[in-house]
């Protein structure tokens, strides 16, 4: 076609009226010239042409277009394909690197993903309308709980504005089976409403009904399928048959669906009907079905239609304070329930936020892995520059380059995912066990949703890194290009590379810097006086096979296990306590003297009642008097203790010493304070300061809990420590025990999160940019090979070259890390929260991550730069 | 003689257009109509509309390549020329044509005389 204009821009409509046009001129000038009039002769052209022709064309010409399209797109994707293979073939080295680099870049995020995903976007498996359940949650002056009594959960039943509401227990550790093959199970005891109102039914067999949840029924179980697997050997004929649990037999009436773990994400092994379990657990103790000082469960609710989450508040609310008024219980008349969304209350507050934040964090590796491949890209871009301008010149059109382009880096993003796809299959679980410990992943973590993820994100991953040197390359110039002088790094294309480098430098900055902060934090969180010397401590407890033992009796048998315990190697001292950490209890207390006693926020007074030398066992200073000894029995004075906190608030002015303290119901027995010691945590790492009392066991009708053994490292006493106890005693059928850092851990489990993913992910960060810095610099010192030949000809010293490339690392290094430093300085106030007393501006922290990178900066230009000193001015110059 | 104007038999218009082509190069959708009118002495009519749609068609299959450029008259027009393709089309489609006629010749009587 020796005329030819571009018209690919006309629109199918436009190209046809376009040419019918020029031909009803035609006919028309034709007419005219045979004699017609103007208007008439353009009458009888578009007569004799037939216009109802024209639709049908500009259906053709769409169709054509559309073929035309679909044909180049198919072309593009199958040179793209092959280009790749072309390239993996010849250069594995590179193809490697780029799959390696996004491979780890999006395993990273696939592996945040499934945590994020079962955290924050999925709710617990199996609830039926989940966005429709609602947690009720205490709300008081000192903050908002979701544990309420039993009677006030009864309460809720006759409430008007809920459908339905069921009850269930905190995470209960039982013993399933008995003597040495005797295991740990998690088991919830749940209210017969539960697995209805979630709308769960059972995998195999039924769930509870109203009568399992009788005092007085026999005895029910539902396994999780995970249970039934495991310890039944998924034999169905466990139906109907017992099964031991915690030294009673239940019958095991169903299983529940796999990965079923309730309104909370822990796993969870069997379910007990609540009223019967709760019964038998506190070996025939009913008290909390109508006590309402007994906080021990929650309850989950559904609103009836129409109701409204602040009326149905209100209401609860209501019911629970006239409940309280008509018993004349003064405590808690201003609590509040409130209705709050079943996703709002799971997991623990800051743990939430700081997965969220990590999502970002790892979005942003990601973004650093996309930058590493595009600058290798953009090399390899300027390498191909010949060859793309002679496809150019030969009149390959520049969309078509593009999309070739863009369809390899894909191809290479897809290598890249699969690779993820594994390393995420392996890491995740690893990951998840880590960080999230508690939470129960049942697919590990790697379901269709993550692998959806995967694709999506080397997708994304593919086009984010091929577009822009697909783009860079297809706009070569073709003069310069074609000439024999086609020297490296017009100037564009290296600022752009420069510019990579620096962001990358700078998000590994951001990272590093985050790290610091959290390390810093977690180190606060390890160092907090707790008063207990917590990192000294063990803890074990007993479960006791029968029920009728007395106080006296259970109390003698935690004695010998003392003793037992005492002769563990390793073991320095050993103490009784009725409240282990995390344990609180407050009992009527009367002071004569004091018509009042102060009330704290935080409660109490809270009593320990425990064995002589306590104290100097646990590490907690005699302020003033004395501690417990071996006296303080039952044929000693009664005696007590006093916290710090208690004898400042309860006495201000006075002394405590010799005070008179009335426990409980023993109206007559006053017993004498003789020391003061230091505040010791109850167990929460936030806690206000709260007022405790300690009593000598001997002297008391109260039970030992637990026995507390000092060693120099209590992790390896724990194992020993339930080996001895487990059957040293017949009436003992189990024993656990753990340090008590152990029993803390979960709350720092936001620092910890933070600390080791931002670690991981800050130094995956560096590597990856020092790579890409290293590779800049080389690249940069192989382009220039002439004139770095030139100039050493010319008799340039070695340690000029050698500082020149310094000089360009540095630089580039230094604008990262400015960069870094001030998006960290600026983001660091929205971080504040999640720290612990490290401010995010962190001067030691900032400094020190700056010189982390630029001395790693310094090492990634030192091999480029030694190589230019060595480049062999003779060799340089013949190569062009 | 009846007066009448033949329109194209069916399926012979793209024989038509292709030996239009074949014989005057690259041209036009009105200057393709012109040279049939004046071959056939305006024996032949087409419908304009008709001729496009061909054209349109024929260029799917390869036959014909087209593009725009600039007419004698200064105007813009978007001219058509035969393919390879479109050559071999045609040599085949006249080889049709004949052993058409010629069995057509064999049925009817050879009454036509004069």
């Amino acid at each position: 076609m020796s005329r030819r204009l571009d018209t690919e821009h006309l629109t199918p409509g436009d190209e046809v009226s376009r040419e019918i046009e020029h031909h009803l001129s035609e006919a028309t000038e034709r007419l005219i010239d045979d004699g017609w009039e103007p208007a008439a002769a353009r009458e009888e052209a578009e007569r004799r042409f037939g216009m109802d022709h024209r639709p049908g064309l500009v259906r053709l010409v769409k169709r054509r277009k559309t073929m035309r399209k679909v044909e180049s797109a198919l072309d593009s994707f199958r040179r793209g394909g092959a280009n790749l293979v072309r390239t993996l073939r010849r250069n594995p080295g590179f193809g490697l690197a780029v799959a390696a680099t996004l491979a780890l870049g999006i395993g990273a995020n696939a592996a945040m993903f499934s945590m994020v995903d079962r955290l924050l976007l999925r709710p617990p498996a199996h609830l039926t309308d989940a966005d429709e359940l609602r947690l009720v949650r205490v709300e008081r002056e000192t903050g908002v709980y979701t544990t309420l009594t039993y009677p006030d959960f009864d309460d809720l039943r006759a409430h008007p504005g809920l459908a339905g509401v069921a009850g269930y227990s905190h995470q209960r550790e039982l013993t399933l089976g008995s003597g040495a093959e005797a295991v740990d199970v998690a088991a919830r005891l749940v209210s017969h409403e539960f697995f209805g109102l979630l709308g769960v039914p059972a995998r195999f067999g039924r769930t509870f009904a109203p009568d399992d949840d009788r005092i007085d029924a026999p005895g029910t179980v539902v396994l999780s399928e995970e249970l039934w697997q495991r310890a039944f050997g998924a034999d169905p004929s466990v139906l109907g048959s017992d099964v031991r649990i915690a030294g009673r037999d239940w019958t095991v009436i169903g299983v529940a669906p796999e990965g079923f773990t309730g309104v909370a994400l822990d796993r969870v092994d069997l379910w007990l009907p609540l009223q019967p379990a709760q019964y038998r657990l506190l070996d025939g103790n009913d008290g909390w079905r109508t006590a309402r000082q007994w906080w021990w469960m929650a309850a989950v609710a559904r609103l009836s239609d129409g109701v409204t989450d602040d009326a149905a508040s209100a209401e609860a609310t209501r019911l629970h304070q006239n409940a309280r008024s008509e018993g004349r219980d003064e405590r808690y008349t201003d609590t509040a329930l409130r209705m709050s969304p079943l996703r709002a209350a799971m997991g623990s507050e800051a743990a939430l936020r700081v997965v969220r934040w990590l999502a970002g964090v790892s979005l942003v590796v990601l973004l650093i892995a996309c930058a590493n491949v595009a600058n290798l890209l953009l090399a390899r871009g300027v390498r191909k520059r010949r060859e793309i301008a002679v496809r150019l010149a030969l009149g390959v059109s520049r969309r078509r380059l593009i999309a070739e382009q863009v369809f390899e880096s894909v191809g290479l993003a897809a290598i890249g995912g699969v690779l993820a796809v594994a390393l995420a299959y392996w890491g995740a679980p690893a990951m998840q066990r880590v960080l999230l410990p508690e939470v129960y992943f049942p697919d590990a973590g790697l379901n269709d949703r993550v692998l959806l993820f995967a694709v999506l994100a080397s997708l994304l991953a593919g086009v984010l890194a091929g577009l822009g040197p697909a783009l860079q390359g297809a706009r070569a110039d073709l003069g310069g290009d074609l000439g024999a002088a086609g020297r490296g790094g017009s100037g564009r294309r290296s600022r752009v590379r420069g510019a990579l480098a620096v962001a990358q430098a700078s998000l590994s900055v951001v990272l590093l810097v985050g790290a610091g902060l959290f390390v810093k934090s977690l180190a606060n969180v390890r160092g907090l006086d707790l008063g207990l010397d917590v990192d000294r401590l063990a803890s074990a407890s007993l479960e006791f096979e029968t029920s009728g033992l007395t106080t006296e009796e259970r109390n003698a048998v935690f004695e010998r296990a003392a003793r037992r315990v005492a002769e563990l190697p390793g073991v320095e001292a050993v103490t009784l306590t009725s409240a282990p950490l995390q344990w609180s209890f407050a009992t009527s207390l009367r002071i004569p003297g004091i018509d009042s006693i102060p009330r704290l926020p935080s409660g109490g007074p809270y009593y320990h009642a425990v064995a002589p030398g306590y104290h100097g066992v646990v590490g907690l200073r005699v302020l003033r008097g004395r501690g417990f000894e071996p006296t303080d029995d039952q044929g000693g004075a009664p005696v007590a203790i006093v916290s710090r906190t208690m004898a400042e608030t309860t006495w201000p002015d006075g002394d405590p010493l010799g005070a008179c303290l009335i426990v409980g119901n023993d109206n007559e027995i006053c017993r004498t304070v003789v020391g003061v010691v230091e505040d010791a945590s109850r167990g929460d790492l936030q806690e206000e300061p709260f007022q405790a009392y300690y009593m000598p066991l001997g002297q008391v009708d109260f039970e030992a809990q637990a026995v507390y053994a000092r060693a120099e490292d209590p992790g390896a006493v724990v194992g020993p420590m339930a080996a001895a106890l487990r059957g040293f005693d017949a009436s003992v059928r189990f024993a656990r025990s753990e340090t008590l850092r152990e029993v803390l851990d979960p709350q720092a489990r936001s620092w910890t999160l933070g600390a080791t993913m931002f670690t991981v992910f800050g130094l995956l960060a560096l590597v990856v940019a020092s790579i890409g810095l290293y590779s800049l610099l080389a690249f940069e010192v192989a382009e220039r090979t002439r004139e770095l030949g030139i100039r050493s000809a010319l008799g340039a010293r070695q340690s000029r070259l050698l500082g020149n490339v310094l000089v360009q690392g540095t630089r580039l290094a230094v604008g990262g890390v400015a960069l870094g430093l001030l998006v960290a300085w600026i983001a660091g106030p929205y971080a504040r929260e999640l720290l612990f007393e490290v401010s995010p501006r962190d001067p030691g922290v900032l400094v020190g991550v700056a010189a982390v990178l630029l001395m790693v900066a310094g090492l990634a230009s030192l091999v480029p730069g030694l190589r230019a000193t060595r480049v062999d001015p003779n060799v340089a110059l013949r190569a062009e | 003689m009846p007066p009448s104007h033949l329109g194209p038999v069916q399926g012979t218009l793209e024989l038509v257009v292709l030996k239009a082509l074949s014989a005057g190069g690259e041209m036009h959708g009105f200057a393709i109509l012109d040279w049939i009118r004046e071959r056939t002495n305006d024996e032949l009519v087409i419908e304009d509309g008709a001729l496009y749609h061909a054209l349109y068609r024929m260029q799917d299959r390869g036959w014909l390549e087209s593009g725009w450029g600039t007419s004698e008259k200064g105007r813009r027009a978007k001219y058509y020329a035969m393919t390879r393709a479109g050559e071999a089309a045609l040599r085949d489609e006249a080889d049709r044509w004949e052993r058409y006629v010629e069995a057509v010749a064999r049925l009817t009587p050879d009454e036509v005389g004069g």
